[in-house]
């Protein structure tokens, strides 16, 4: 179990993180909060071409321009790995 | 509180949950509905009456939390804090229970009575998501509703469930979400030093939470009221603990933690969703983009290739209609011209286009609903970067080839101020149905079998202008920042024939409202000053002023009675239509038939382009204020419009003649 810590940008389309900060204002850190988009959250990267990103999080998908998602640092899933507890 | 018994509930939830909804099935109106976040922006109200007691029922605008991010979010919030409703209803999304409840966890600090109408059941079902609605209730001690809003699930329970709880009153006692422990003792530190200069409405653990939150309102707002050396000390406190928001948000979130565990399951996994699947394909770019352009296409084929042959069927039964009632209008010419040349020949013209605005509105109204819209911003994101956009001013830019009236208002989705006034500013460049009208009709008169293609180049050149005019814009005005794009993207689902109808039905009421009010009544004015006082047109009273406004119209090549059309769509841009109608007399002949024989085709082109480009209609410019919130944007954009459509007449009349269109 490797324990890469990497900002939300450098996930591939398919992988899963586990959220581990948020930096940036109180802005960003309410709104995407209020999204689900937390510390301690899991989620999965569903587009990631260049421009924004599409990440899914318990039933919702959002797009996060590349901006905002660099400020969101995740600790990597590797494939198989059994996720814990998302929260 | 309202008196006499009638009690005030407010629909609230996060965008895109069903609020409008429930409020169209309880209520009995038709707010807009569709498949994308940020529709309602405005709170909406009606009524709603259950043994003889009437439950005034407002709609509130969207909201993710409770910290004023974006103007609509403001308004649900002053709403709840300043009118105290007997009840809330929050609408929570049952496929994505964890941020609805985290919504529901700023409304309990309130202290208003809530229901938790928890719908899209349906959609959570599909998922394999299993809530048990009475251990929910348990956890919350708030009073929870299974829904299907969209099938009419579920709203008898809730009527009753409002009802319950507006009785009950003060015995009111639901769980609260706490600040994470380890925070506990600074929240208690906060509240001893603000307590005493909280005043109603505004409750102390609420306003504590906000200002731990970084919340600029509240923050703004107590830096007023409270002493100076408390609010250094408070100061002091949260700037030794940076990290106060991230404690509220993690208390927050334990507390969805347990009330998930406690109440929901799921019961399958890892199933790929409809969903999934359709997005691998519409949001790739090297896909996503020729496909939105394709289904633009079809929308403006489907439209024009079925609405246009109607549109002309229209226009011959009129003068089918105005060779039966010609002969009961006597002898008077006054009678004859208002009714035949006023009335058929100006708003009649007009009302032909319905056949084009059902189409159209009717096939945005469908790509709402699956779900589409918001791909479609998704995708647009790297172009609008360009002009200093970003991806979400996508969405008023669609609504506004409806109208431009509510893609202004529907600005107010993003959360950035100089984004909403920029989008705001480029807004009338997007080409509303009535202008298309205008353009359509006018070119398939004109330019015969070439119509198809000039309407199309002028669609494209307006979007271009719309582009460079953002470009320079931003260049000039705003400092190059960086744009926070953050938006959700709902499940794609079935077209629901009742919403889209009720939306189609909606746009439609309108357009024959202003074609009966506004434009009737223009015309027959406009058909007065041009016959008084000597029933000729030279030299009417119109005429007159027109011949004094001649000069102006020179460079364009435009005779006065163009400009009195041009002018006269500032009113409603249909009046144009109806302006040439009544000034060259097209009653009987229809207007194809007419304006073919006074216009020549550079002149037309020079019209159409300054039609484009021209001021919007006073409705649009009276919500362009009111959203610009300034003067000096909106004298701005006023004038850029007048001397870029002014230029851009002169060009394309003076460039037609020199290649001799
Ligand atoms: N499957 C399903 N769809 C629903 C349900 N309730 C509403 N919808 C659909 O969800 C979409 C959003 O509904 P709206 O009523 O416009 O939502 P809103 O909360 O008013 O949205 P905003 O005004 O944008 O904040 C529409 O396409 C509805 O038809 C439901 O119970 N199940
Ligand atoms: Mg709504």
């Amino acid at each position: 179990m490797t324990d890469e810590v990497v900002s939300l940008v450098s996930l591939r389309e398919g992988e899963e993180g586990v959220i581990q900060a948020v930096s940036g204002g109180p802005g960003l850190i309410g709104r995407l909060a209020s999204l689900g988009i937390t510390s301690g959250i899991k989620v999965r990267m569903v587009r990631n071409i260049g421009g924004p990103l599409i990440v899914t999080t318990n039933g919702t998908r959002i797009a996060i321009g590349r901006g905002q998602a660099q400020k969101i640092v995740v600790r990597r899933l590797t494939a198989g790995e059994e996720e814990d507890k998302t929260a | 509180m309202t008196a006499d018994g009638e009690l005030l509930v407010a629909l609230a939830g996060q965008p895109n949950v069903g609020k409008s909804t429930v409020f169209n099935i309880l209520t009995g109106l038709s707010q807009h509905v569709g498949n994308w976040p940020g529709k309602t922006v405005e709170k909406k109200e009606g009524y709603y009456s259950i043994d003889g007691r009437r439950i005034r029922i407002v709609d509130l605008p969207g909201s993710y939390s409770l910290t004023a991010y974006s103007e609509e979010e403001k308004i649900a919030r002053d709403f709840i804090i300043n009118e105290r409703p007997n009840a809330i209803v929050l609408i929570a999304n049952a496929s994505a229970v964890e941020r609805s409840l985290y919504l529901l966890a700023e409304f309990l600090l309130l202290n208003v009575p809530v229901v938790v109408a928890l719908n899209m059941m349906d959609v959570a079902e599909q998922q394999g998501v299993r809530i048990e609605v009475r251990m929910l209730e348990k956890y919350l001690g708030v009073p929870v509703v299974p829904m299907v809003a969209s099938k009419n699930k579920g709203i008898k329970e809730l009527v009753s469930a409002i009802l319950h709880i507006s009785e009950k009153g003060d015995n009111f006692n639901p769980s609260l979400a706490d600040v994470a422990e380890d925070h506990r003792d600074i929240f208690a530190e906060l509240a001893a030093l603000l307590e005493p200069y909280i005043d109603p409405p505004y409750l102390i653990r609420w306003t504590i939470t906000k200002i731990m939150e970084g919340d600029p309102d509240v923050t703004e707002r107590m830096a007023q009221s409270v002493p100076a050396d408390v609010w250094r000390r408070t100061q002091a406190v949260l700037r030794e603990h940076e990290d106060s928001l991230l404690a509220v948000v993690r208390g927050r979130y334990d507390w969805i933690e347990g009330a998930v565990r406690s109440a929901t399951s799921k019961f399958k996994r890892g199933q790929i969703l409809f969903t999934d699947r359709l997005d691998d394909i519409l949001t790739r770019p090297s896909l996503g983009i020729p496909i939105l352009f394709g289904v633009l296409a079809v929308v403006f084929a489907i439209t024009y290739g079925l609405g246009l042959p109607l549109q002309q069927v229209l226009e011959s039964l009129m003068r089918v209609l105005v060779t039966w009632i010609e002969p009961l209008l006597g002898q008077s010419p006054w009678v004859r011209g208002i009714v035949v040349d006023g009335l058929v020949g100006g708003a009649g013209t007009v009302l032909t286009f319905l056949p084009v605005l059902f189409f159209f509105f009717t096939a945005m109204a469908f790509l709402e609903d699956v779900g589409y819209m918001a791909r479609a911003a998704f995708v647009m994101d790297r172009f609008m970067h360009f002009i200093g956009l970003h991806g979400k001013s996508f969405l008023p830019f669609c609504l506004g080839f409806g109208c431009n009236v509510p893609a202004v208002m529907g600005a107010r989705i993003l959360e950035s101020g100089r984004i909403r006034l920029l989008t705001i500013f480029l807004t009338p460049f997007v080409p509303c149905t009535a202008k298309l009208a205008v353009v359509t009709l006018i070119a398939a008169a004109i330019f015969g079998k070439d119509a198809f293609l000039i309407s199309w180049l002028l669609i494209a050149g307006n979007i271009l202008v719309l582009g460079f005019t953002g470009m320079i814009v931003s260049k000039l005005f705003f400092t190059p920042m960086h744009m926070p794009f953050i938006m959700e993207l709902p499940f794609y689902h079935k077209p629901n024939p009742r919403t889209i109808g009720i939306v189609v039905w909606k746009r439609i009421i309108a357009f024959l409202r202003k074609a009966g009010s506004i434009i009737v009544l223009f015309s027959v004015l406009l058909w007065l000053l041009s016959h008084i006082p000597g029933g000729d047109i030279e030299t009417s009273i119109l005429g007159s002023v027109g011949r004094f406004l001649e000069p102006v119209g020179r460079p364009m090549g435009l005779d006065w009675k163009m400009i009195v059309a041009l002018l006269s769509g500032i009113a409603a841009r249909e009046n144009a239509i109806a302006a040439l109608g009544v000034l060259y007399g097209v009653g009987e002949e229809g207007i194809r038939v007419i304006l073919a024989s006074v216009m020549g085709h550079a002149t037309a082109l020079s019209f159409l382009v300054m039609l484009m480009l021209f001021v919007p209609c006073v409705a649009t410019l009276v919500v362009m204020k009111q959203e610009m919130g300034s003067w000096r944007w909106f004298l701005l954009s006023f004038a850029f419009m007048l001397f870029l459509s002014y230029a851009a007449g002169i060009v394309a009349y003076r460039g037609a003649l020199m290649i001799g269109i």
